[in-house]
């Protein structure tokens, strides 16, 4: 035990030493979450929207002032003369709306007039939002317009559970932190045990009566408070600027963050224990960590779109189960009869790369 | 006429023919420029889909009744809510939500056909797992689309001619306006066509940054930047003869890129091809530019690859490659204007998917062209620095 605690004083004096690595530590992660957490975010407002009125009624006036009003769409005039792709050729708008003639006279008579959305569809999610919040927008204007007009049979009343301002913040945020944490405790990790192997101070390791249980785990544990630091850190974040708090029960966010991190660092210490140069180890884990976190574990894009070719590895990436793991203690509130398993799942991912990294280690001599 | 003297004389062919000669000698280097590119732009164009489809919904009927079941069937036909379980109460519908085996839930109360035969309105209450924005919004779209359209079919079945009757006059009565929508350029809304698009930017510019700084730092490491100073070249003769190979190889990777884009992805080409060539080769030289400015500030490989953590999310992040631009938040917003990949994602979209052409295009082109002349520039200018 006192040999551990000797190699965590060593090893956190040497990232306190190191500048880079101490930037890396700290300021990257905070830089991460603000950025990403910020920056990602698939629902967009004041979309412009150009607006080519043929009618130029009362009516239709006022039926594209609902259009100003929703904090959606921002509305450009645009002239009639043009066809309306030429707005969408030159990235001014991102929808046409196309009111036709006589559009107040037939609403007046109490006929129906069509209005027609044009949406570019190359970016085909907005071009999703755009078609529900303007299907939204006239709906509501249909209600308000014709006062007792026409009494809809069946209303769909639509309750928002969990994040119920819909803010992509709060969905994200967590995720980033999760990304952060997959990424830079286990960077820091394989830097210092390859850095162990490249400047081939390992062989004062193996002349000494350490072991290799020891030696890993006083890597381990380094990084492990390490993680707890930035945790700790992002954490204020997430409470403060992005105003989340915990829903429900954060024992198991409490224990899930203990093994994940405890996880994270095994896996750099072996990939630093299996590539002895600190370049190429650093890639193995910037794809490890960063690429296959981002990428399968549901961070922005669900995983039920991933083909299914390809969706069956999303169940190996460590990642994925504590992503669910935050979103369910900072947003949902299910504890633990709705993530056991997952903090279970990521135990044993954890011994394996622990027992891998101790099967590297193990002889303590030269590799012949 | 010094122009030409510059790239065709001696010295810089010399350099030119060291570089192409070193290049070619490093076959990983070759490979590594060209084969993860690629396979990184199948495998994130793949996984990364925003498609909202198949949502899983729970049904509490409590009505029970032919027409409640009509309700049902109308919201599970489309691809849009799949069928995902009978609860009976909304605490257990609840927990199946919080658990995550449900996306959505709809109660229909027990006064469902009661209510609508008499004439009156009912509402049918949605449950949303909100905690991702987009999927919400998008199935709030689809949930009022479906009842929007079942409140027309219901004119079939005669409930509908009681409610025209309840409600207002016929005179007072005002007409509708019905919005419909129509997607242009991507009238199937595939998903992989934007993402495609933009992964195809994002990785010219992380790809070419990373090995042009790695490039340039090699002399460094290897003690062999002396005998390139000591040579009688100058400095930009230097810097153009290092980019020369490296643009070569990523504009092979370019060309690899848009066959995979174009045979792989369906995406159609709209537009001349050319402006995207002409796009790509800015873009590859302004990921060159951040290269080499990054390695003048480093030593070694190492800390090169270590600097570009801190670059890559930046650019990443602030580009619109995967997400919408105008998602990114305002303070931000600078970063996207003068972003790389950001103007060469316009551009390729533009032009592929919509065709458009140099006319509407220019101001992404003369951002490209003055983000790489600066960032040449300034390697040039630190480069000489450090000589002196």
């Amino acid at each position: 035990m006192r040999r551990i605690f000797a190699q965590v004083r060593k090893e956190l004096t040497q990232i306190v030493r190191d500048r880079l690595a101490l930037s890396l530590a700290l300021i990257l992660p905070i830089m991460q979450l603000m950025l990403m957490g910020n920056a990602i975010s698939l629902s967009v407002e004041d979309l412009p929207v150009a607006v080519q009125d043929l009618d130029d009624s009362p009516s239709s006036h006022l039926f594209i002032d609902a259009f100003r009003q929703s904090i959606t769409f921002h509305v450009i005039p645009f002239s009639t003369k043009i066809s309306p792709d030429e707005a969408f050729i030159r990235n001014e708008a991102r929808a046409v709306l196309i009111i036709p003639n006589h559009f107040g006279r037939d609403i007046a008579r109490g006929t129906n007039s069509p209005v027609q959305m044009m949406i570019d569809g190359s970016d085909s999610n907005t071009a999703r939002l755009i078609a529900g919040f303007s299907a939204q927008v006239a709906n509501s204007w249909n209600t308000t317009n014709g006062a007792a007009a026409r009494v809809q049979p069946v209303k769909a009343a639509i309750r928002f559970w969990y994040n119920p301002g819909r803010s992509s913040k709060k969905f994200y945020g967590p995720g980033i932190f999760v990304l952060a944490l997959s990424l830079f405790p286990p960077l820091l990790a394989t830097l210092a045990t390859a850095k162990e192997g490249e400047q081939k101070t390992i062989l004062q390791v193996y002349v000494s009566s350490i072991s290799a249980h020891e030696f890993i785990l006083g890597k381990i544990f380094t990084f492990m408070i390490v993680a707890f630091c930035e945790c700790l850190l992002l954490l204020t974040i997430l409470f403060t600027y992005f105003g989340l708090s915990f829903a429900g029960d954060p024992t198991p966010f409490i224990v899930a963050t203990i093994l994940y991190a405890f996880c994270t660092s095994s896996f750099g210490t072996m990939i630093g224990a299996a590539i002895p140069n600190q370049a190429a180890a650093m890639q193995a884990v910037a794809l490890g960590g960063f690429l296959l976190v981002f990428m399968l574990s549901g961070l922005i894009f669900p995983i039920q779109n991933i083909p299914e070719s390809i969706r069956w590895l999303s169940n190996f990436i460590w990642g994925r189960y504590y992503i669910d793991i935050v979103r369910d203690a900072l947003l949902q509130g299910g504890g633990w009869p709705a993530v056991w398993w997952k903090v279970g799942i990521i135990a044993i991912i954890g011994s394996i790369f622990y027992t891998l990294a101790w099967r590297n280690m193990r002889r303590m001599q030269l590799k012949s | 006429m010094k122009l030409i003297q510059f790239l065709f004389g001696y010295r810089i062919r010399a350099l030119l023919k060291k570089e192409f000669a070193q290049i070619r000698r490093d076959r990983r280097l070759a490979m590594s420029l060209i084969l993860p590119p690629v396979l990184q732009l199948l495998l994130f164009s793949f996984v990364l889909n925003a498609t909202v489809s198949n949502l899983k919904l729970g049904i509490i009927d409590e009505s029970r009744t032919p027409e409640s079941r009509n309700l049902t069937s109308t919201l599970t036909e489309s691809k849009s809510f799949r069928m995902a379980g009978y609860y009976y109460s909304v605490d257990k519908m609840g927990d199946a939500i919080s658990k995550g085996e449900l996306d959505a839930g709809v109660v229909i109360p027990h006064d469902y056909t009661g209510e609508l035969e008499r004439g009156r309105p009912v509402t049918v209450q949605f449950l949303l797992n909100a905690m991702n924005a987009n999927t919400a919004a998008i199935a709030q779209g689809y949930a009022e689309g479906v009842i929007l359209t079942y409140n027309r079919t219901l004119g079939a079945q005669g409930i509908h001619a009681r409610f025209s009757q309840i409600a207002a006059p016929a005179l007072s009565r005002k007409g509708l306006a019905l919005m419909t929508s129509t997607y242009l350029y991507n009238p199937g809304l595939v998903g992989t066509w934007f993402v495609v698009t933009g992964i195809f930017g994002l990785l010219i510019i992380l790809n070419g940054s990373i090995v042009a700084a790695t490039s340039m730092v090699k002399e460094r490491e290897q003690g062999t930047i002396e005998q390139l100073l000591m040579c009688p070249a100058g400095t930009y003769e230097i810097i153009v003869a290092k980019i020369a190979p490296l643009f070569f190889l990523l504009f092979m990777m370019v060309l690899f890129a848009t066959a995979i884009i174009k045979f792989v992805f369906d995406v159609p080409f709209e537009g001349n091809i050319l402006i995207l060539f002409a796009g790509a080769a800015l873009c590859i030289l302004s990921g060159i530019g951040i290269g080499t400015v990054l390695a003048t500030f480093t030593h070694s490989a190492f800390q090169a690859q270590l600097t570009s953590f801190f670059v890559n999310p930046l650019l990443t992040t602030a580009s619109g490659a995967v997400t919408p631009a105008e998602a990114v938040p305002g303070w931000l917003q600078p970063l996207v204007r003068i972003n790389p990949i950001r103007h060469f994602s316009v551009i390729a979209r533009s032009s592929m998917i919509k065709g458009s052409g140099l006319e509407t295009l220019w101001p992404n082109f003369l951002v490209l062209s003055i983000f790489t002349v600066v960032m040449v520039s300034l390697s040039v200018w630190r480069f000489r620095k450090q000589l002196s």
